[in-house]
């Protein structure tokens, strides 16, 4: 049986072997940060990966990824076949964030509601809840990436996909770390 | 209020099934097979028989390829899941099945096999149709228009018919817009057709005809090509509701919304409890964030555990023999003996980091923070154990705020990306976090 979930698994886990391989093969003696370093950022590009530009969170991992060496190489390494459309994506989406967070705080500005005064109980509760909601959105903004420049709709979409995916990948690095200690207490 | 249709828990794993299949093969298939649907367009009265043809899909879709026509004629026991709490026909659950393909080929032809072999209502079956053939952009937008169909008959049994045309109608069009959008590869686009096709759901909340829609169907059909329609947008209010534009357009939004949340209420686990926005996104956050700690965490332990970053290829071995023989690992499971392996494989770990690290990080090491937190030694690996499979019945371990602020504190100073600890202010849930896992 191969259920889809695993299909999503097996791609990621070749991907993120992929984007180890090419730390491998550059440095011979890394500190244990450097090393974490690299295996977080290889799955980090390799989850990306499988949902290469279908999804803001995705190219937004990417196009951060892209913007330092090390990024830039797993980049070309992993995503060689659609990494010219992903790079124009990516860019793309730099400017159309930038362009969103303009128009946010022109918004933000120019309404102030105050609801302060004698208002009733139902009112204030609401207001209160609003505004709970309001703080937590943005607390999950900043958790999913690319989540700041993303309506609340949007925002609840990537959630999920983010979640799924992060779900595979936290299964597929405990199974190897499974593995990989089975390895190192066997020998 | 308003009665909504949820998944069982046990759904939410199917669901999670089909969330990890490319998108266009998908696409392609569900418009075929929704054509094919709307062909063969048949009413079913009975609950029983549809929920047990849909229980079978959900339960043996996932199983062999190309069976589907006997799985779904066959008759077996309906998850009692679905058939709880009441619901009516409209309610039927619509995702959760996976369907193990990687060639779009495969999927053609098990639609096919849906669509001529099963009786099911086309609310039902279009549900079923668009959970596992998932939209352009992301996992929700088919969720979203099946979730729109369920609203759209959410409100009486005499609606049904109409609904179920409805909502057959308003996923085709959507579908062959998707097609014309993920051949683009613009979510924007596939977002506005979703409001446009809730918004035609609504339009088509007050007993219109079967007609119009199949109207509005036809024409759309014939602009398969297309990408961008003009999007007109024709809202009806609802009976004894707001009729200004403002308001309509605020109702749509809070209903995808709130259509998204149920969606998130089934894969984040213990959320079926959960009925508010602000809940709901608590617990959001906080399993967003556990998740991405546990990446932090495992990638430090396997950096920790190799310390030549060489990943033999034994473990892409394994991982192609683990849909098969999921048995072996000691992470897997949620029993309660499973959580001593898992903790004792900390342990190794534990050894390694601190002749490693040591001081030069100059912070905690994850493992040294849960060594000092040593109360509660056994509730903390179970956080650790496969994320995805959990149990209900297991109380969760309720982690205290210090622990939390521990972990916030090891994982900040060991990581360069952002990572912001986020202070629950004023709300009681945030020391009662419960991670369950």
């Amino acid at each position: 049986m191969r259920a889809p979930r695993s299909v999503l698994k097996q791609q990621f886990l070749k991907k993120w072997m992929m984007g180890l391989q090419v730390f491998g093969s550059a440095k011979q003696s890394m500190s244990i940060l450097e090393r974490k370093k690299a295996i977080k950022l290889s799955a980090d590009i390799a989850l990306a990966s499988t949902r290469a530009g279908r999804t803001c969170w995705s190219r937004t991992i990417i196009a951060d990824a892209s913007k330092d060496d090390d990024g830039k190489v797993l980049v070309q390494h992993l995503l060689s076949p659609e990494s010219e459309r992903l790079k124009k994506a990516s860019t793309g989406l730099a400017m159309e964030n930038k362009r969103v967070r303009c128009k946010k705080i022109l918004k933000r500005s120019c309404c102030i509601k105050r609801v302060r005064k004698g208002a009733s109980k139902v009112v204030l509760a609401k207001s209160i809840s609003k505004r709970i909601v309001k703080r937590r959105t943005q607390v999950l903004k900043s958790l999913v990436p690319g989540g700041e420049f993303m309506d609340d709709i949007s925002l609840i979409e990537e959630t999920l996909d983010y979640m799924v995916s992060l779900r595979a990948q936290v299964d597929v690095m405990r199974r190897s770390l499974a593995k990989a200690t089975e390895v190192v207490n066997g020998k | 209020m308003i009665n909504r249709a949820l998944l069982p828990a046990g759904g939410g794993e199917n669901m999670l099934h089909c969330t990890d299949m490319t998108v266009l093969e998908r696409q392609r298939a569900r418009i075929k097979w929704q054509q094919e649907q709307q062909q063969q367009f048949q009413l079913q009265q009975q609950e029983i028989s549809y929920f047990t043809e849909l229980a079978d899909v959900f339960h043996q879709a996932g199983v062999h390829e190309g069976g589907l026509s006997e799985v779904v004629t066959r008759s077996v026991k309906p998850d009692p899941g679905l058939v709880d709490n009441g619901w009516n026909n409209d309610h039927v659950v619509g995702y959760g099945v996976g369907l193990p393909y990687n060639n779009g080929l495969g999927f053609e032809l098990n639609y096919g096999a849906i669509s001529r072999t099963s009786s099911c209502p086309p609310e039902a079956v279009a549900a079923v149709a668009e959970a596992t053939v998932k939209g352009s952009e992301s996992v929700v937008s088919d969720m979203i228009s099946s979730g729109a169909g369920r609203e759209s008959s959410k409100k009486r049994k005499v609606d049904k018919i109409q609904n179920n045309s409805k909502v057959v109608a308003e996923e085709d069009t959507r579908d062959k817009r998707i097609k014309g959008c993920a051949e683009q590869g613009e979510s924007k686009i596939t977002e506005k057709n979703n409001n446009k096709n809730s918004r035609n759901n609504n339009t088509n909340k007050n007993n219109n005809s079967n007609k119009e829609n199949s109207d509005e169907t036809s024409k759309d059909n014939s602009k398969v090509s297309e990408v961008q329609k003009p999007d007109y947008i024709h809202v009806r209010a609802r009976r004894g509701q707001a009729t200004d534009s403002h308001s309509l357009a605020e109702r749509v939004r809070r209903e995808k919304i709130s259509e998204r949340m149920k969606y998130l209420q089934d894969l984040v686990p213990g959320c079926d409890k959960i009925t508010g926005k602000a809940g709901m996104l608590d617990e959001i956050i906080n399993y967003v964030q556990s998740l991405q700690r546990q990446v932090e965490f495992l990638s430090m332990k396997l950096a920790a555990a190799n310390p030549r970053l060489d990943f033999n290829v034994d473990n892409l071995f394994a991982k192609e023999a683990f849909p098969a023989c999921s048995i072996n690992f000691p992470t897997i499971g949620m029993s309660s003996d499973m959580t001593n392996p898992a903790y004792l494989q900390f342990n190794p770990a534990q050894q390694q980091l601190v002749a490693c690290c040591g001081l030069d990080m100059g912070i905690d090491p994850p493992d040294m923070a849960l060594k000092r937190t040593t109360s509660a030694p056994v509730s903390i690996p179970e956080t650790f154990l496969d994320s995805s499979c959990f149990t209900q019945t297991h109380p969760p371990p309720t982690w205290d705020a210090d622990l939390q602020n521990l972990y916030n504190v090891a994982f900040d100073q060991g990581r360069q990306t952002s990572f912001q600890t986020q202070p629950f202010t004023g709300s009681i849930e945030a020391s009662n976090l419960k991670m369950e896992m």
